[in-house]
């Protein structure tokens, strides 16, 4: 099995995937509820810049974080004024470059959830004397959870498996930013660290196994939901 | 609250570092992975913190720096690097020394008893074209020095069809311990860590610019751990790791 | 009156137009499928906006384009019974029934005068045509509506299931007295049912 550190790199892939998931799921599901429901000149352009991290290269989204989080940058330079902290070579940072990296998938996938749910039932609610409100708490919300949850745990999936914007954005720390993926490319720099390979790897594997059968498993309810209507 | 919250995270995450002062933050170049490691673990059991290190490309490194990245030591795998953090005073000047050098050398499967003549250049040539020739990626440091080498010795225009390249010298190296290519240009010190690999040829020093490695503290390192390390790393004693792992004290 | 409806509505290539004014009790809009019955029906629920026009139910002005009225449909009190049930798929049957419901009172009596009792704890999914339309009927009359919206209420239902809802329909008309807009296209239904027919 997993040496003591390997455990630690094990856990701080999760402890980086879960609070970058739980972090954006609620930034994913006002995108994609806007994406799904609302009709604005410039939709198109938002859908594609949601989408971006998903096609541009991973070591561009995390240099353009590099320069955005960075002490002089935008966001950098207001977190240092407001909170006093930096995110650079911190888990923090790891973070949003998981999250950022994640948002698409987890858009996505959400938003197809919220686009299924039959807006007769809502219009029906309304007549029975609800109000924009009550039916999305009462009718919108759960009836797309599960497609919202698949899609967040499509997230988490893709967040401990993140490289190329970690990386480049707050490099490679053992037991700060070194996540499954980072630890298994410095194995991979060291003769005679197969071992070490293998292990992380089908941790990794497994990992990324566990988060997509359970996601599909969601995804399935949703399916089935829609012939229940 | 939220900074004492991450605070809080980050602590958990570094308890056991707690019961001595700080660790520094090492940002070295990923070549000097098994070196520093080695030299890490023998400053920790002197008594000192151990330092943490983040291994990846020394190009990464110092644009992490540039940003505004907080760490103690850059260790970079060339001069270029160094040279843009300091042009830019995100080093302190005094503290920056060239600490290590390293060789270019050919590999061979251990099996195979090929033996590389540096001369006459028709020769080499001959060897070297015989079969895929691994070499790293033009624009890493190791690729660079390979080419210049060739070029000095007057064989790069034969040899350069048959050169496949590894996108680090590591992937190289791998190249050659699987047998996909029979010969590799790599650093002595990569041929010194893989048991699969015998160095079949050492490259004159004079062929290629001189393989150097500088170490220098960061102007924002406040740490008195971080500088430290570092003279411990200049030291006869800190070198003495290195020298272990096939690196050239200077 | 109790129906005071002038609209005109373009739908596509279609313009849907009304101008009905209806007494009390069970009015029925009466015309073939497909020439916007429908549509009256949900410009009366506030669900789709006329063109132009005025719409108001017992004395109170829901639309009106001239002085900029239009009641959020939530605001209405329509008890709309659409063409398919529209349960919410995720709450059983007691709790699709009190959606609308400001409390439990009126429970009781409803469900013993659509004879949906024994279906309080099942899941709508689970429930024949016939049921869901009682449960549906049910949920609209215990949101305290001020009128009632029915939308070919016995269409696809079997002869049996038709009678079961017929009932419940004549049961709702004499005991609740509330004012009612029925679309159906069946000539048999407008005459048993209405108390006025209307063509469109």
């Amino acid at each position: 099995m997993l040496t003591a550190a390997e455990w630690g790199i094990v856990a701080l892939s999760l402890k980086v995937g879960g609070v970058a998931m739980a972090a954006v799921l609620p930034i994913a599901f006002a995108l994609a509820w806007v994406l799904a429901r609302v009709r604005f000149p410039g939709k198109l352009l938002l859908d594609a810049v949601v989408h971006l991290p998903l096609v541009v290269p991973p070591v561009v989204t995390g240099w353009v974080l590099l320069l955005a989080f960075a002490p002089a940058g935008p966001l950098g330079g207001w977190l240092e004024r407001w909170f006093g902290v930096s995110v650079l070579f911190r888990w923090t940072g790891a973070a949003i470059a998981a999250g950022i990296m994640a948002l698409p998938l987890m858009v996505r996938a959400m938003r197809l959830s919220i686009e299924a749910v039959d807006r007769r039932l809502e219009s029906a609610a309304r007549t029975l004397g609800a109000g924009p409100t009550r039916v999305f708490w009462t009718l919108t919300l759960p009836l797309s959870l599960p497609g919202v949850l698949a899609g967040a745990v499509l997230g988490f999936a893709r967040s401990i498996g993140e490289f190329g914007a970690t990386i480049t954005f707050v490099s490679n720390v053992p037991g700060e930013t070194q996540t499954l993926p980072l630890a298994i490319y410095s194995a991979l720099q060291q003769p005679g660290a197969e071992a070490t390979v293998w292990r992380l790897s089908a941790m990794s594997v497994g990992l990324s196994l566990i988060a997509l059968l359970v996601s599909e498993l969601l995804t399935r309810r949703v399916r089935r939901g829609l012939h229940v209507l | 609250m939220i900074r004492s919250l991450l605070m809080f995270l980050t602590l958990l995450a570094a308890a056991p570092a707690l019961a001595q002062g700080k660790p520094p933050l090492v940002l070295a170049a990923a070549s000097l992975q098994e070196s520093m490691n080695a030299a890490a673990d023998a400053w920790a059991t002197a008594g000192h913190p151990r330092p943490v290190i983040s291994f990846a490309a020394s190009s990464a490194l110092a644009r992490q720096v540039e940003a505004g990245g907080d760490a103690d030591l850059f260790v970079s795998a060339d001069q270029e690097w160094m040279d843009a953090l300091a042009a830019k005073r995100l080093i302190v000047p005094a503290s920056r020394v060239t600490f290590l050098g390293n060789r270019l050398v050919v590999v061979a499967a251990k099996g195979n008893p090929v033996r590389i003549p540096v001369r006459p250049a028709a020769a080499l040539a001959k060897v070297l074209a015989a079969g895929p020739l691994a070499m790293a990626d033009a624009p890493v440091p190791a690729g660079k020095y390979g080419e210049a080498a060739l070029r000095s010795l007057g064989v790069w225009a034969t040899v350069a069809p048959k050169v496949v390249r590894g996108d680090s010298v590591r992937a190289a190296l791998t190249l050659v311990e699987r047998g996909a290519a029979p010969l590799g240009i790599v650093y002595a010190t990569d041929a010194k860590a893989s048991r699969a690999v015998r160095i079949a040829g050492v490259f004159p020093a004079g062929s290629h610019p001189p393989i150097t490695y500088p170490v220098a503290r960061l102007a924002r390192s406040t740490n008195p751990e971080g500088e430290a390390f570092r003279r411990f790393l200049v030291s006869r004693a800190g070198k003495a790791v290195f020298v272990r792992y096939g690196f050239i004290a200077r | 009156m109790s129906f005071e409806i002038r609209v005109t509505k373009r739908l596509g290539e279609a313009d849907v137009s009304l101008d009905l004014t209806a007494g009390e009790g069970l009015t029925v809009l009466f015309g073939p499928s497909g020439i916007g019955k429908t549509s009256v029906l949900n410009m009366v629920a506030g669900l789709l906006r006329p063109d132009a026009g005025r719409i108001a139910v017992a004395g109170r002005m829901l639309f009106d384009d001239a002085d900029g009225i239009d009641v959020a449909p939530e605001r209405r009190r329509a008890g709309y019974v659409f063409q398919e049930p529209r349960l919410f798929p995720h709450r059983r049957v007691r709790a699709n029934l009190l959606y609308g419901a400001a409390d439990e009172d009126g429970l009781a009596a409803t469900v013993a005068m659509l004879g949906i009792g024994h279906l309080l704890d099942r899941w709508p999914r689970t429930l024949s045509g016939g049921e869901a339309r009682r449960v549906a009927i049910g949920r609209a009359l215990l949101s305290d509506p001020a009128f009632l919206l029915l939308d070919e209420p016995l269409s696809s239902l079997d002869r049996g299931r038709r009678g079961e809802i017929m009932d419940a329909i004549l049961r709702v008309r004499d005991e609740a007295g509330l004012p009612i807009l029925m679309v159906t296209h069946d000539p048999d239904e407008a005459e048993r049912l209405g108390t006025r027919i209307v063509g469109v």
